[in-house]
């Protein structure tokens, strides 16, 4: 069952990378819907059944009946169904200020240099003239509070910025020290960023590196999708693509109508290679 | 307390003793039936230039169908506490019933950006929990409250929040100011006529909320007696002193669910988020709002007996909900 996929699409891809990273002697609190979420389900079907995360609604270890209704992926029965605790927003932040939360899992719209996530507006902020989306919802606490957090993202030069357009959540600010300056807990802070192409860590001055890239793509690829030079780590690692396993949950148990899987390039298998489908 | 650093934005303003007058002066301290209906409940206690919180959302057990009686009865320039949110500040502000939103996470649309170029909306930028930290100072009778989240953001500087000298520590920490809404919303499992409400499963800020607020109305899937109130005490999670009215709103979170009692209904989810990213509530707010007088008429003729029966059978789980 753990043979590697001979098709999949980015955003599957991407899921099961960070999926793979989810420990159950960790707790989580995973942002409530797309990717993050994705992950951290499908780390409970494989290869986690005993995964404790918590939702900004309070939530606590839940054993979800996936899949869920459309946006009804907090509050509702079937997403919280069998937890370990139902409470509300401010003892998920009571949590996560004691340091109970190992990890936070977020996606953002850009990423900068310094790890920060947007998930305001792309464009100019005043007067209303970029493009604006939600706001940090629960993702500021997260990232405020979370000993480390995981970013998800797509590998896109307007994605990946010198300086966001907006901080609607911390990473590292603007470099070693700025968040104890900001008045957030010490220790604290951005650890990777996953897009379906590539891996990021971040180097002793907070800003990132390039550590994985998919199998897929070229060094070159992924730069020419940055707006910025990334340092880049000695060895690379490879990120190995989904297996038959994993996407049988994803497609079979978790997104079954796709709604966030569907989108992104397919990748295929040929001629003992990986490349992007002509599709 | 030196201050380091300050958000410009206008909040709203921090009077706890002002409130704690309000609560002797107004509050219902006897227990008194507060039963009324959607019309009487927000002609009487959702007034114009009012802040207003809801808890939840119109998707997940929240109050819709108050919401759709304060945009019916055309409510003006409301002040909205936007967390946890998807289409209901889209709702109000097309609506012409809101024109100010502090944001943690609201479905923004191109209406409300439209609304905000046109300098007919302010937004505030905050954060989900930093919003309902805000409404737990309020339900704790304080000005504020510290927080170690939000400092650093790009949202605090349009924030009415603060960056200052911890006296104990001296580290840098962000205090939020209270909010104490002029009225709340919020949408219920079960309540008695005197608005001892209980809420199962998680939520957002139920009992903050309903605590902060001058004016609360409690609209309830299910009106049940006192004593069934007390022969679980623990259950109750909204006292009656904090509930100024009790609606009987079956089916109230509609399109949204309630959780163990009915499941959302999915194209009716659809039809308002489609209608918020095209900018164009309209027809929807024709459909859903203005062709019926009540929750009652809305139930009987826009949703129908059969949609109804459906989202209950649709809803399979009862375990922790006391059904």
């Amino acid at each position: 069952m753990s043979t590697p996929a001979a098709n999949f699409n980015e955003r599957e891809h991407v899921i099961c990378q960070i999926a793979r990273l989810v420990e159950e002697r960790y707790i989580y609190w995973v942002g409530g819907g797309g990717e993050p979420l994705s992950a951290a389900l499908l780390a409970k079907q494989v290869h986690a059944p005993n995964l404790q995360y918590l939702t900004e609604d309070g939530v606590v270890g839940p054993e979800p009946l996936v899949p869920f209704d459309p946006l009804m992926t907090m509050i509702a029965a079937r997403a919280n169904y069998r937890a370990l605790q139902w409470q509300t927003m401010n003892y998920a932040a009571d949590v996560a200020h004691l340091g109970y939360v190992d990890y936070g899992i977020l996606a953002t719209l850009q990423v900068d240099r310094y790890g920060n996530v947007n998930s305001t507006v792309v464009g100019k902020y005043e007067g209303g003239e970029g493009r604006r989306f939600g706001g940090p919802g629960g993702a500021d606490t997260i990232a405020a509070l979370a000993w480390r957090t995981i970013l998800v993202t797509d590998q896109q030069k307007r994605k990946f910025v010198e300086r966001n357009d907006f901080i609607s959540s911390p990473g590292f600010l603007d470099g070693p020290g700025a968040r104890e300056r900001a008045g957030l807990p010490p220790g604290t802070g951005p650890w990777r960023v996953y897009t379906p192409w590539a891996m990021f860590g971040y180097d002793i001055d907070c800003q990132l590196m390039l550590q994985g890239i998919s199998p897929f793509v070229t060094v070159d690829q992924v730069l020419e999708e940055m707006s910025f030079r990334p340092k880049i780590a000695p060895k690379l690692e490879r990120l190995e693509v989904p297996t038959e396993e994993e996407l049988m949950v994803l497609r079979t148990k978790i997104d079954v109508a796709g709604q966030v899987t569907d989108r992104g390039r397919w990748i295929e298998h040929r001629d003992g290679k990986y490349v992007f489908a002509d599709r | 307390m030196r201050i380091l650093q300050e958000g410009r934005a206008e909040y709203l303003k921090v009077d706890p003793d002002g409130y704690r007058a309000h609560v002797r002066e107004h509050k219902p301290h006897q227990m008194v039936s507060k039963l009324m209906t959607h019309r009487e409940a927000v002609e009487k206690l959702v007034r114009d230039g009012d802040y207003i919180a809801y808890d939840c959302n119109y998707f997940q057990r929240g109050p819709a169908s108050l919401i759709r009686e304060v945009i019916r009865q055309k409510k003006r320039r409301l002040w909205v506490c936007g967390k946890f949110t998807y289409v209901a500040c889209a709702l109000l502000v097309e609506g012409g019933c809101a024109d100010r939103i502090d944001i943690g996470f609201i479905g923004f649309g191109p209406w409300i950006a439209r609304a905000v170029r046109e300098k007919k909306c302010t937004i505030n930028e905050y954060s989900n929990a930093i919003m309902t930290l805000r409404l737990k100072a309020g339900a704790m009778g304080l000005p504020f409250l510290p927080a170690r989240s939000f400092g650093g953001t790009d949202g605090f500087e349009r924030s009415g929040c603060k960056l200052v000298e911890d006296p104990y520590t001296k580290q840098p920490i962000i205090l939020v100011p209270a909010i104490n809404p002029d009225v709340a919303l919020i949408h219920v499992h079960q309540a008695d006529e005197y608005g001892n409400a209980r809420v199962f499963g998680t939520g957002i800020a139920h009992q903050e909320c309903a605590l902060a607020s001058r004016r609360v109305i409690v609209s309830a899937e299910e009106i049940v007696s006192t004593e069934e109130i007390r022969r679980d005490p623990a259950r109750t999670s909204i006292p009656h002193f904090a509930v100024d009215a009790v609606v009987h709103a079956p089916f109230g979170a509609y399109p949204g669910t309630v959780q163990g009692y009915y499941a959302c209904d999915p194209p009716g989810v659809v039809e308002a988020m489609g209608a918020m990213y095209r900018g164009d509530f309209t027809e929807y707010l024709n459909k859903h709002v203005y062709s019926v007088g009540s929750h009652e008429e809305y139930l009987e003729k826009v949703v129908g007996a059969a949609k109804i029966a459906e989202i209950r059978r649709r809803e399979t789980i009862r375990e922790g909900y006391c059904i």
